[in-house]
């Protein structure tokens, strides 16, 4: 059977960098084809090719037996090629209809001749779209506005989107990242149907469980080349992240018992709205203690960020108290926070945690510039910023060409191990680490896990918030779920078990009803 | 992809500022500049017809810039104002201000300094003159931050106000020239002439005035303060390089800035009366020429000194840049808002002090007293990249093609307008570089190769 896709020898370079050297790619009609690599393996490099966002600089593309040539994404679309990205593209502000005929939208018959002034067909393109839904159990409301909807059904008229142009390849960059575990299941099962009605997917993807649980085949990149492609029955997911990162990783972290120490954080009945002004924390009373590893789980969107903010002063407190060793520091500045010893890894690193376009030099000062040695008076001293920066960089295994490079050319997991450093070199009592791995590659989560164990074995009572439940599981020693706002429940780290941890996510208690529990 | 195979990094002494880096930043402005010049060229061969007319304009532009009698002196005295604005502008940039309002600043400036300079009299210089730039500095700095007072608390942007207190700063100037401060001896509409010991010193004028000891003590006490700066920067510049001899801890190594400056505050003290009575280059009493360029320099390493080198200017950058990571770090943005407009305005006012002291010919403020050099100097920060020393040279280049124009509508019958034409292409290519690079066919390169390798923005 001729394959679906076949891409041979594709080459790309940028200045300086092999994207992808020669690399050969085959996705077969009706299969689910896992392309697994670290950020910046040249996945999506492969696949923004295939799409036609970027020229090769050498290889072949065939699309079923005939050679193509993609130079944009309309030749892509044309070809019946549809790509998801990880970010979506929708206008919130439209309806779904709007959104997917965007680009090509339908007219009706009698105003064609009007040209620009015509009148949108939405009734003939909500049918089609309806049609769809309905064949490939795809479940979106054609009418509704996509601000309201949540992040999967997004994710859901995105794929329709792609549908709606006769796409029969898909691509899914990184599909799962911004779902629960439920949501993924079921986005697997919309993959499994569509696969079933004779259309082939490319999942791109980091998360070596999720491959098991749905692909048909698995072929790893690393350093912008094909790895090797393999059977699901015939790899372990040791094998797979050996091939991703080209060494052996240790999957499960090692780590010695928590000793528990006085109370570091204690937070009573917290209220925190949000930028609607909206209810996001709703009386969360939590204690964490010195040495030990408070996690809270949660589907993001639960009121996570908004209590991170509100414990960072970051956001203002609209009820409740919070207390830090002891002192009163509910509506504290963020600087006095600092100062009493918190540290603070944020969610956003781009929009909270560093400075772009400054140099990794400066970022690394960015809570501390402004105290000896790295000021004397009004000077900032930076021949003791330099040695900071030397040391910091060598301690933290950060790759920067040199310490004057501006973090935004860094890759994510450095720019990341940047504030990770920066946080964790200071003298503190408190770490609340928000989504502290998100979007990073194997190497650096394992490197920032470490150390934040470390640091908890230091001494330091951690708050470690993460969407992921592995992570959760992996370091907490006590792990609280978060549930519209609340704390449904704290459970032991070593009593845990996922299915219960993903039920509370969910917001089902095991007392269906008293959805008030006390940490 | 490939990464630095090691973490540790070598010890680099700290970057020097190499020839090939500074070509590398002066490549844009410089390409903008040319196309602007070239285009402006075709306007003037298609206006008038004759390749002729374009060469006798920019031969007329260049010599009344710099070669007719004081072209070049005219040109400085026009650069000084330039640059006073322009590092006004580039400080709000930096902290992610929009201050369009230097023009207004300039006129409170103006006023507060037309005031102070005849409100006291008998004063010597060495009080007058300092009281005086000062007045005109908070002046300006207060009219400033007033928008941003507004900003910090309620949001209101400050492109709106800082224009509505333009046009508030030019209609209050008008009043109270003509009112409360207005020179009824005068014909003309203006204020009363600034002391004497007010005014910023003609450069022809100096040897006269350093026959006063206070006066002479007071250039003795400048120039050791810039001997002190001068020789403590290129100490610490040392020390980061590793070349300072470690324990040289000797009295006179410690302190040695220090001494550098006693003695040359003693030796010009002494020295450089007799020394300018016995050689002054400069005898043109004509010429307008004023110490105000010497203070605008002193203004352009200050702000340098003030944004690079202090943890204020660090809160400013950072504000300016990434007002979140501001708020996150413990920096007050609300401060830091006020006092970035309260800088810049202060900047500004200075450039009306200088001209009320140092260029305009009643040494007064007119009622009719139009500059339009704060509107020029936004597109010289823009063309220097907010870069101080850069905006030095833009606005010697602007004040040239200000004192040009008029010789080359004189001599080559070409409307002077044609300088606001070819300073808008300039603006428009500064601001939309690609287009230059679509001229030129550059292609967009990464800043530094070194740094290529880890831009991971394609990667998978």
């Amino acid at each position: 059977m001729t394959p679906a896709l076949q891409a041979s020898g594709i080459t790309k370079r940028f200045p300086g960098v092999l994207a992808n050297d020669h690399v050969n790619f085959t996705l077969e009609k009706g299969e689910i084809h896992a392309l697994l690599g670290e950020n910046g393996a040249g996945k999506s490099t492969l696949m923004n090719i295939l799409y036609g966002l970027y020229g090769p600089d050498e290889g072949e593309i065939v699309i079923n037996g005939q050679t193509a040539q993609i130079t944009t994404p309309h030749d892509a679309i044309a070809q019946g090629i549809g790509m998801v990205h990880q970010h979506f593209m929708l206008v919130p502000p439209l309806t779904v209809t709007e959104n997917i005929m965007l680009g090509q939208e339908s007219l009706t018959s009698a105003t064609r001749a009007l040209g620009g002034l015509a009148v949108l067909d939405r009734r003939g393109a909500g049918a089609r779209i309806s049609a769809l839904s309905q064949q490939y159990g795809l479940a979106v409301e054609p009418e509704a506005y996509v601000r309201d909807l949540t992040v999967g059904e997004q994710q859901r008229v995105e794929i329709v989107k792609a549908l709606y142009r006769a796409a029969d390849i898909l691509i899914l960059d990184e599909p799962t990242a911004v779902l629960t575990p439920q949501e993924a299941d079921e986005l697997f099962v919309i993959m499994r149907r569509l696969v079933a009605q004779g259309k082939s997917i490319v999942f791109i993807t980091h998360k070596l469980r999720e491959v098991f649980a749905v692909a048909d085949t698995i072929s790893v990149m690393r350093s912008g080349q094909m790895v090797g492609s393999v059977k699901p029955g015939e790899a372990t997911q040791e094998v797979l992240a050996e091939m991703m990162v080209g060494r052996k990783v240790i999957l499960q972290l090692d780590k010695a018992e928590a000793h528990p120490g006085e109370p570091i954080l204690q937070v009573e009945n917290l209220q925190v709205l949000d930028d609607r002004r909206q209810l996001a924390v709703d009386g969360v009373s939590l204690e964490v203690r010195a040495g030990e590893i408070l996690g809270i789980a949660g589907v993001q969107g639960n009121g996570q960020t908004e209590l991170a903010e509100g414990l960072t002063g970051l956001r203002r407190v609209a009820g409740g108290h919070v207390m830090l060793l002891g002192q009163d520091t509910t509506n504290a500045t963020p600087r006095k926070l600092i100062e009493v010893g918190t540290a603070h890894v944020p969610e956003d690193r781009h929009k909270h945690g560093l400075v772009l376009s400054f140099p990794v030099r400066d970022n690394l000062v960015l809570c501390t510039y402004y105290e000896p040695p790295y000021a004397q008076g009004v000077e900032l001293d930076f021949a003791a910023i330099e040695e900071q920066a030397y040391r910091l960089v060598e301690m933290f295994d950060i790759r920067t060409p040199a310490i004057e490079t501006n973090v935004g050319s860094l890759s994510g997991g450095n720019q990341q191990k940047v504030i990770v450093a920066r946080e964790l070199s200071r003298p503190i009592r408190l770490l609340i680490a928000n989504q502290p791995t998100r979007g990073l590659d194997v190497g650096s989560i394992e490197f920032i896990h470490r150390q934040i164990v470390e640091a908890r074995d230091r001494g330091t009572a951690v708050l470690l918030i993460s969407a992921e439940l592995d992570e959760i599981m992996s370091l907490s020693d006590r792990i609280a779920v978060m549930y519209k706002g609340k704390i449904l429940d704290v459970l032991d780290a070593s009593a845990a078990v996922r299915e219960q941890l993903g039920l509370l996510m969910a917001g089902v208690t095991p007392a269906a009803g008293t959805e008030d529990a006390h940490v | 992809m490939s990464s630095p195979s090691s973490a540790t990094l070598r010890r680099a002494p700290a970057p020097r500022i190499t020839l090939l880096r500074v070509l590398d930043l002066l490549r844009m402005p410089a390409l903008a500049l040319f196309t602007a010049f070239a285009i402006g060229a075709i306007l003037i061969w298609i206006t008038s017809g004759s390749l002729q007319t374009v060469f006798e304009a920019y031969a007329g532009l260049i010599r009344g810039a710099f070669f007719k009698q004081r072209g070049l002196s005219e040109t400085l005295v026009a650069s000084v104002p330039y640059i006073f604005l322009s590092l006004a502008v580039a400080v709000g940039f930096k902290a992610g201000l929009f201050n369009i309002g230097v023009e207004g600043q300039f006129y409170i400036g103006a006023i507060c300094a037309a005031w102070a300079g005849q409100a006291f009299h008998n004063l010597p210089a060495i009080v007058h003159l300092p009281l005086t730039v000062l007045a005109g500095m908070l002046g300006g700095a207060i009219w400033a931050a007033i928008p941003g007072f507004l900003k910090a608390r309620t949001g209101a942007h400050e492109v709106i106000n800082t224009i509505m207190m333009n046009y508030i700063a030019f209609r209050l100037v008008e009043y109270v020239v003509s009112g409360p401060l207005r020179d009824r001896l005068a014909t003309a509409v203006q204020t009363a002439r600034v002391a004497p010991e007010a005014e910023l010193w003609s450069l022809w004028a100096v040897p006269e005035r350093m026959r006063d000891p206070l006066n002479a003590l007071g250039v003795a006490l400048l120039l050791a303060l810039i001997t002190w700066f001068v020789a403590r920067s290129l100490k610490k510049g040392a020390a980061r390089r590793g070349e300072a001899q470690p324990g040289s801890t000797s009295f006179v190594s410690r302190h040695s800035p220090l001494i550098a400056a006693v003695v040359v505050g003693i030796l010009s003290f002494v020295g450089l009366p007799p020394l300018t009575r016995l050689w002054w280059p400069f005898t043109d009493q004509y010429d307008r020429m004023h110490v105000g360029l010497i203070l605008a320099l002193l203004a352009a390493v200050a702000v340098w000194w003030l944004l690079w080198k202090t943890t204020t200017g660090f809160e400013l950058r950072t504000s300016g840049a990434n007002p979140n990571a501001a708020r996150y770090s413990g920096i007050s943005i609300t401060r830091n808002i006020v006092l970035a407009m309260a800088i810049s305005g202060g900047l500004a006012g200075i450039a009306g002090v200088v001209e009320i002291l140092g260029v305009s010919i009643c040494r007064c403020l007119p009622l009719f007293f139009s500059s339009g050099y704060g509107f020029d100097s936004i597109a010289i920060a823009l063309l220097a990249n907010n870069n101080p020393f850069g905006i030095v040279a833009g606005s010697f280049l602007w004040g040239a093609m200000r004192n040009g124009a008029d010789l080359m509508e004189l001599t080559s019958g070409v409307s002077k307008y044609i300088i606001s034409v070819i300073q808008a292409l300039v603006l428009l290519f500064v601001a939309a570089p690609s287009v230059v690079r679509w001229i030129y066919r550059m292609k967009e390169v990464p800043r530094t190769e070194a740094e290529a390798p880890l831009a991971r923005g394609w990667g998978g």
